[in-house]
């Protein structure tokens, strides 16, 4: 088990330093000069002004140099200074991770509690009516946009009805968006959930659970969900760093004070110091949970525990 | 001997009409979509861009279909031309993502161990990461417009497109077929070229339909942002980003450019779904 616990703290370790040169990196794919590009809006883009924003941001330093003292930088916990303002990156996105964190942990848990029940009825009824109508569910689920599902929440609940506020971040605000984000990705749990009861249903265990004549209850809810939850276990690593993505744009839509909204803003003013950071530290939060959720795998089965 | 490839699995479902319920109904949708994209410019009533083409946020009507939006203009028009914008992203973006994509598998699977290792980590680390963050990430760098839209698109695809490819060419690369060809003397490239890719290249095309759902909503969603496509181009999700300002006075703003974009995705998915379903036998049902 320690094997496996080290092993992937170093995978993730070698991952969050690539993506911090890519990220680093980024800069360059800017077409034509980077400094003209972020300067284009502002009014004091004299020659001078260019010049000292060009060494500020160490462009006029090779790439390679710029990309090692970029990475030296942020593994000391500094992300530059933003363009306008010139307030720490670091400081601004890590005063909105936790709004960012909140809501995408309800949204999950709201996907969850959605889209297990829902799988698992598929999967105990499958080819009949219920999972046909779970599978309709499933593949609307995955092919309505989430920004848009968002904007008919507002038009219904806030507007129409007047139940729930439209925008800010107060406990009453999360549920629309909270709710937005696990509707669109319950379908995707729905899925695998399904997709893994079907697997167990399918194992010699489950035939000699009901051939010893235990209740049919019974050998759904203790012999067959409690291995496939087992298993969905690694897949909710994948569904939350798709749900982080979708937020993004929820953040958006809902004027949710996280890092999202922080860094749409950022990319309309073209400010690449908020932007690259932002890349790091939404990738850094992937990489964690993702390695989380593995060593957690790890732990509830023991088949990996050996290895 | 008669070996059974995807390609094989497919046309004998097409001659035995075997195909499922949901990929004829995604087919049929897919094809009612793309026509009255390709003939836009011919059935819009009004032209997309032109204003005060009727009165502010009018209803639907018999007149405006769709109903207008906060400039007068035409909505079903703007919808109609901007499917022209939306899936012409979605296939400049699944094209060059799959050829790329595709062409980084290939070489991870037939170029030695140790470019396998460097190419499959590196596949895996991107492939980990939302392609929505992906695209996100480059065009904030590339700057927005229709054409650095497409090519972060296509790009945010390339890990799925290289992982998927990987995937089906060291299951080929391990058949004994592959293996006698080796031994003839066959080398990696007329292997690929000749023997691998007929092989493949049915699961990529569905696989290609899949990515085509998700190139749509990144392009929707890059546009929505204000990233992508620029107004007064019609593409939809600039259409809803304009229009959301209104939606209390005009709903309609909203439902029609969203619901286009709805359809179109769930067109691809039912195709990619049931054809994924006929080529690989272990997924059906799943």
């Amino acid at each position: 088990m320690l094997v496996l616990i080290s092993k992937r703290i170093l995978m993730a370790l070698a991952t969050v330093i690539l993506v911090i040169v890519l990220s680093g990196t980024l800069i360059h794919v800017v077409p034509g000069d980077p400094v003209t590009a972020m300067m284009a809006q502002s009014v004091t883009a004299t020659p001078e002004a260019m010049a000292a924003m060009r060494s500020r941001l160490g462009l006029d330093q090779p790439v390679w140099q710029q990309v090692l003292i970029y990475l030296w930088h942020v593994l000391q916990g500094d992300l530059g200074t933003t363009i306008r303002g010139n307030e720490p990156v670091a400081m601004l996105l890590l005063e909105r991770l936790p709004n960012t964190l909140t809501l995408a942990v309800s949204g999950l848990a709201i996907a969850l509690a959605i889209g297990i029940p829902l799988g698992f009825l598929a999967a105990v009824h499958r080819g009949r009516i219920a999972d046909t109508i779970v599978m309709v569910i499933a593949v609307l689920g995955v092919s309505i946009p989430a920004f848009w599902l968002g904007l008919i929440m507002i038009q219904v609940f806030s507007l129409k009805l007047g139940w729930l506020p439209v925008a800010g971040s107060s406990w009453r605000n999360i549920l629309l968006p909270a709710l937005t984000l696990g509707l669109t990705y319950c379908a995707l749990v729905a899925r695998m959930t399904r997709s893994a009861m079907i697997e167990v249903l399918g194992e010699d265990y489950i035939r000699t659970a009901r051939a010893r004549g235990l209740r049919e209850h019974q050998v759904l809810l203790v012999h067959a969900l409690r291995p496939a939850l087992i298993s969905i276990v690694t897949v909710v690593g994948l569904v939350f760093a798709y749900l982080l993505g979708g937020q993004v744009i929820i953040e958006n839509v809902f004027s949710w004070n996280g890092i999202g909204r922080l860094a749409i803003q950022a990319m309309l003013e073209r400010d690449y110091p908020m932007i690259q950071g932002f890349i790091v530290v939404f990738a850094t939060s992937v990489v964690i949970i993702s390695m989380l959720i593995d060593i957690l795998y790890g732990f509830l089965d023991p088949r990996m525990r050996q290895r | 001997m008669t070996v059974t490839t995807p390609q094989t699995v497919i046309v004998s479902a097409v001659r035995r009409r075997h195909i499922p319920f949901s990929v004829l109904m995604g087919l049929g949708l897919a094809f009612l979509i793309v026509c009255a994209a390709l003939m836009s410019f011919y059935i819009a009533p009004f032209d997309p861009m032109r204003m005060a083409a009727g009165p502010r946020l009018a209803a639907p009507s018999i007149q405006y279909w769709f109903g207008t939006d906060e400039f007068g203009r035409d909505l079903l028009s703007r919808v109609l031309v901007g499917g022209r914008l939306s899936l012409g992203i979605g296939v400049a973006a699944v094209l060059s993502g799959l050829v790329a994509g595709g062409l980084l598998g290939l070489i991870a699977a037939f170029s030695g161990r140790a470019i396998e290792a460097v190419l499959l980590r590196l596949i895996d680390v991107l492939y980990s990461f939302p392609d929505t963050l992906i695209a996100l990430a480059l065009v904030a760098f590339l700057g927005p417009g229709i054409e650095n839209a497409t090519l972060a698109i296509a790009i945010s695809l390339v890990p799925f497109y290289a992982r998927v490819t990987y995937g089906l060419a060291a299951a080929e690369r391990a058949k004994p077929y592959i293996e006698a060809a080796r031994l003839a003397g066959i080398s990696s490239g007329r292997l690929v070229r000749v023997h691998v890719m007929p092989n493949i290249v049915q699961s990529l095309i569905v696989m290609g339909t899949l990515g085509f759902s998700s190139a749509i909503l990144s392009a929707a969603g890059l546009s929505f942002l204000g990233l992508g496509v620029q107004p007064p181009s019609p593409e939809w999700g600039a259409i809803l980003a304009s229009g959301r300002n209104y939606i209390t006075k005009a709903p309609w703003v909203l439902i029609f450019p969203g619901a286009a974009i709805c359809l179109t995705v769930l067109s691809f998915n039912l195709i990619g779904d049931g054809l994924r379903d006929l080529v690989d036998p272990r997924r059906k049902g799943r």
